[in-house]
């Protein structure tokens, strides 16, 4: 059997699965966003129309630069304090010491768990009454006893940030270990015998051999952060107001609770747009010194 | 120490300490220092533990114990016979998650391993834009999918059914497990493949006599990475299913009453999605750091 | 059992020509070394006899067949990779047997086959371990004795010597050899180490660029180059070549002048002497003076390295012979096995 024939006989089945449940629904939706299609009003696809659903949003919409901002907050918060978490900890986790094996093992916790399932925790967790969370802090910070979280824009969306941190910093710290391994330990120790400080060994040495890595793993977050929904639906619903829905939450609502298939379309199209330029930088630099 | 140090070159010499004293400044920097890594990994593992133990915690109270802030209660199993029972019948989820999530690990690894294994090792057209490809659609938002599957589904006739939730999940799986095993066979050395088809072996039977064994972590750390996936997915399940289908993290939602959360067999049912998937975790927590960094830069 | 024959072989990568237009014929029962330095196309060669890469043009024939189009498998070779090939998941019994597994010889039949192949290489009291838990010698006997566990139409050998330590590699070698005494089967043998080149063929083929050089008997390579890159290649320390001209039969370039060496009158000619056929004695005493570069002892002789102006020259001196860098010595050629070349096209010129 030759080569090409053996290759199409092997790819065949995942790339038409992979075509079918990805490339397929893209056009469709694209095609969707183009139309009046509104379920409250007929099942069926209504008149072509253009860019409407476009210009709907980016005119007359007032809930889609607000959501705009939302999100643009929640990426930048949530991927800096991810990597700076994640950082961290792979720092501290490749020093020999006792009890890193056991971190290490309980790190692939939060992992292995439902994100659904930590939004609806962190709810509970943060209930001033008895909530785990919202009791601690209060006993610590006496000014916070009774505040309701989900009430507020900035503890709301604080809270929803924290429970993304704390399932996805255990990955990325294992993502950057991986980096830091990676750095041959001699141009550390030609540093140290240079006269830098542990502080400058690190920002002069070992930070900027991290980079291809640690470039890498921001765009894959900044990606994860703009598709995290579970949490929402289940500790926030969006709110207070709109203060906590992003751009793939507020497509849902649209779609899915006002029935506007149409414009949700065109809101997911929108967040596409976005990621794919997200994802073409990640392609770039990850591709870029690859065989 | 009776020549005259340089000015400016050696630092440590124009302090006039002995070095019993500087020896015991730098125990002391040491001890200080080993203090402080203690504290935050202290600090560390108790965010970590924190929520889990709450939630495990909450599991075993009964209903008057929830809504007080303490630890110290009479464990009751009461909460695991309540969401088992009719009522809640939260057994009907699990089977329903396990159908689904062992379905797609199923289908996707051997896909998955036949696409990597071609990527990998052949030359044909086009490999590198359809390997790109293949990764790009990981990075589409399962919003703008979910939508067109929704209309197809229920034309069809087919919301909240086993076989839309496999299809839609293997979209998200399907990728990420090319990815890794990719990478896992790109380690193997050649040589043993090339011996092999010297030594007689097809195509066909070196996948399977040598390419699968050799990179079998990598396809165990794929496979159970899918299905971790798929378990705790939400979002396709929260939006195609109604009662028939509906996965376990969804099934969470039904403890949302309006009297409010009962959150006693929210924490319970919670026990049973992650427990599974802590033990697979743990099993390919050891080829976590290469397997991810495999797929991530190359 | 089987001779082998290249019909115009060339593989060609792109525009990049790996082997070009080969033409060779390996006797039945031969072993053929192909030498050269990394990327002349030697390991090409022998890829493109186990099917492990296709040629881009011509034919190659094993025994009475052509082989172009068929598998591997097909072409009932054995072969042993530099890095030996060996599968880790696999003990060495079942590393051995996998050649036997494949084609689905009989249990009882194999597991005969299997220990007679382990105690050619003295590999028993091992068969049931890993490859991991082996050292590089013990490896290396796998691979071989997975080789010969069936008897193959053909050997092909992949620098199986490399990532041996010095002393093993002398010791197999020995095997090897004595293998081939025994089992007759045609050798094709890929080495960059002439030593091993020398001491295994029956015939060796230099190669460079994808071009056979010289195709001859391990002697008539050393003592008979057939151009500049085989004598520069063959031999350690290598061959002092020197450009210059001829005139009236002498040899003159820049300081040096060497009566004798025959050929008139002539431009752009480069000679080539090897370091033992040079002679090193007092200043005054030779057929030029030079000023010592460097001298190193190598226990059975010393090698002294001298420059006359641009010129620099290696001797191989009785290891008696004492001198000091920047003395000046007296150096003569042996006329007699002073080889000339073309400058241009660095081809022999035979008086």
């Amino acid at each position: 059997m030759s080569q090409r024939r053996l290759a199409f006989f092997l790819l065949a089945p995942a790339l038409l699965l992979v075509a079918f449940t990805t490339i397929y629904p893209l056009i469709v939706s694209l095609w969707t966003s183009f139309h009046d299609y509104n379920l409250t009003r007929s099942l069926n696809m209504g008149p072509w129309i253009g860019v409407e659903n476009y210009t709907e949003a980016f005119k007359y919409d007032p809930d889609f630069w607000k959501v705009m901002l939302v999100t643009a907050t929640f990426v930048i918060l949530d991927v800096g304090l991810t990597m700076l978490v994640a950082l961290g900890l792979a720092v501290l986790l490749l020093r020999q010491g006792f009890g890193k094996t056991f971190l290490r093992t309980i790190l692939i916790l939060p992992f292995a768990m439902s994100p659904a399932l930590i939004g609806i925790s962190w709810r509970f967790m943060l209930n001033p009454d008895f909530g785990g969370f919202a009791r601690t802090i209060g006993a610590i910070l006496p000014f916070m006893r009774d505040v309701d979280y989900f009430a507020n824009p900035y503890l709301a969306m604080g809270a929803l940030v924290s429970s993304d941190v704390w399932h996805w910093s255990p990955y990325f710290c294992f993502m950057l270990m991986g980096g830091l391994a990676s750095i041959p330990p001699e141009t550390q120790e030609a540093a140290r015998i240079d006269g830098a400080s542990a502080w400058r060994v690190f920002r002069d040495v070992t930070l900027p051999q991290l980079k291809p890595v640690l470039v890498v793993a921001i765009i894959l977050k900044s990606v994860f952060a703009l598709k995290v929904f579970d949490a929402i639906v289940t500790m926030t619903s969006g709110g207070p107001g709109r203060e906590t829905t992003t751009l793939g939450y507020f497509a849902y609502q649209i779609g899915f609770r006002d029935y506007q298939f149409g414009y949700a379309a065109a809101l997911a199209y929108i967040l596409t747009a976005i990621m794919f330029v997200l994802s073409l930088s990640y392609m770039r630099v990850a591709f870029r010194n690859a065989p | 120490m009776t020549d005259t140090p340089l000015p400016g070159t050696r630092p440590n010499t124009q302090d006039s300490s002995t070095p019993e004293q500087r020896r015991i400044r730098r125990l002391r920097r040491q001890r200080a220092m080993n203090t402080f890594e203690a504290a935050v990994m202290i600090v560390i593992i108790v965010l970590v533990l924190f929520p889990i133990g709450w939630m495990v915690a909450t599991a075993f109270k009964s209903p008057a114990v929830v809504y007080q802030y303490t630890m110290w209660f009479e464990p009751t199993l009461e909460n695991f016979r309540n969401i088992f029972s009719e009522r809640w019948n939260i057994g009907k989820n699990i089977l329903n998650s396990s159908i689904v999530a062992i379905s797609v690990v199923i289908i996707a690894t051997p896909l998955a391993v036949g696409a990597a294994y071609a990527f990998s090792r052949l030359m044909f057209p086009l490999k590198r834009t359809m390997f790109q490809w293949i990764l790009l659609t990981q990075f589409i938002p399962a919003v703008a999918i979910v939508l067109p599957f929704y209309v197809m589904f229920r034309t069809l006739n087919l919301l909240d059914t086993y076989f839309a939730l496999i299809i839609v999940n293997l979209s998200g799986v399907l990728p990420y497990a090319i990815w890794t095993i990719k990478g896992f066979i790109d380690a193997i050395p050649i040589e043993a493949e090339e011996a092999a088809r010297i030594d007689g072996a097809g195509r066909f039977r070196v996948i399977w006599d040598i390419v699968v064994p050799m990179a079998w972590p990598g396809i165990m750390t794929a496979a159970i990475f899918c299905l971790i996936l798929t378990w705790n997915e939400f979002l396709f399940g929260y939006l195609l299913t109604r009662q028939h289908a509906v996965p376990l993290p969804v099934g969470l939602i039904s403890f949302v009453l309006e009297r409010g959360t009962v959150w006693e067999l929210v924490a319970a049912t919670g026990i049973i999605i992650t427990i599974p998937m802590f033990f697979f975790a743990m099993i390919i927590q050891r080829h976590f750091t290469k397997g991810m960094n495999l797929g991530a830069v190359r | 059992m089987a001779n082998i024959s290249f019909r115009g072989v060339t593989k060609r990568w792109g525009a990049f020509v790996g082997v070009h237009e080969l033409h060779l014929e390996v006797a039945d029962q031969e072993f053929l070394v192909l030498l050269g330095p990394s990327g002349c196309g030697k390991t090409t060669t022998m890829r493109m006899v186990a099917g492990l890469e296709d040629p881009s043009e011509g034919e190659i024939w094993i025994g009475e067949d052509v082989v172009n189009d068929m598998s591997p498998r097909e072409r009932d070779v054995a072969m042993v990779f530099q890095n030996y090939g060996l599968y880790p998941h696999m003990t060495v019994r079942d590393n051995i047997g996998y050649p036997l597994k494949v084609r689905g010889t009989p249990k009882a039949e194999a597991k005969a086959m299997i220990q007679a192949a382990a105690e050619k290489v003295e590999l028993v009291p091992f068969l049931d371990r890993k490859p991991a838990a082996l050292s590089g010698g013990q490896r290396q006997r796998v691979a071989l004795a997975r080789s010969l566990v069936r008897t193959p139409r053909v050997f092909l050998m992949d620098e199986p010597l490399s990532n041996l330590d010095a002393k093993l590699r002398v010791t197999m070698r020995a095997e090897l050899k004595h293998l081939h005494h025994e089992l007759r089967v045609t050798t094709i043998y890929v080495t960059h180490d002439q030593m091993e080149a020398m001491t295994l063929a029956t015939r060796v083929a230099v190669m460079n660029k994808g071009i056979i050089q010289q195709l001859d008997a391990p002697e008539v390579i050393y003592n008979d180059p057939a151009n500049l890159f085989v004598a520069g290649f063959i031999g350690s320390p290598s061959m002092n070549l020197v450009e210059g001209r001829l005139e009236n039969g002498g040899f003159h370039a820049g300081l040096i002048a060497v009566p004798g060496v025959g050929g008139g009158n002539r431009e752009n000619i480069v000679l080539g002497i090897r370091p033992e056929d040079v002679t090193v004695g007092a200043p005054g005493s030779g057929q030029f003076d030079m000023e010592v570069y460097t001298v190193e002892l190598t226990g059975e002789s010393i090698l002294v390295t001298a420059r006359a102006g641009k010129t620099q020259l290696t001797a191989h001196a009785d290891r008696h012979f004492r001198c000091e860098i920047g003395e000046r010595v007296g150096m003569s050629f042996d006329v007699a096995r002073t080889y000339l070349f073309d400058a241009k096209s660095e081809e022999r010129i035979r008086l």
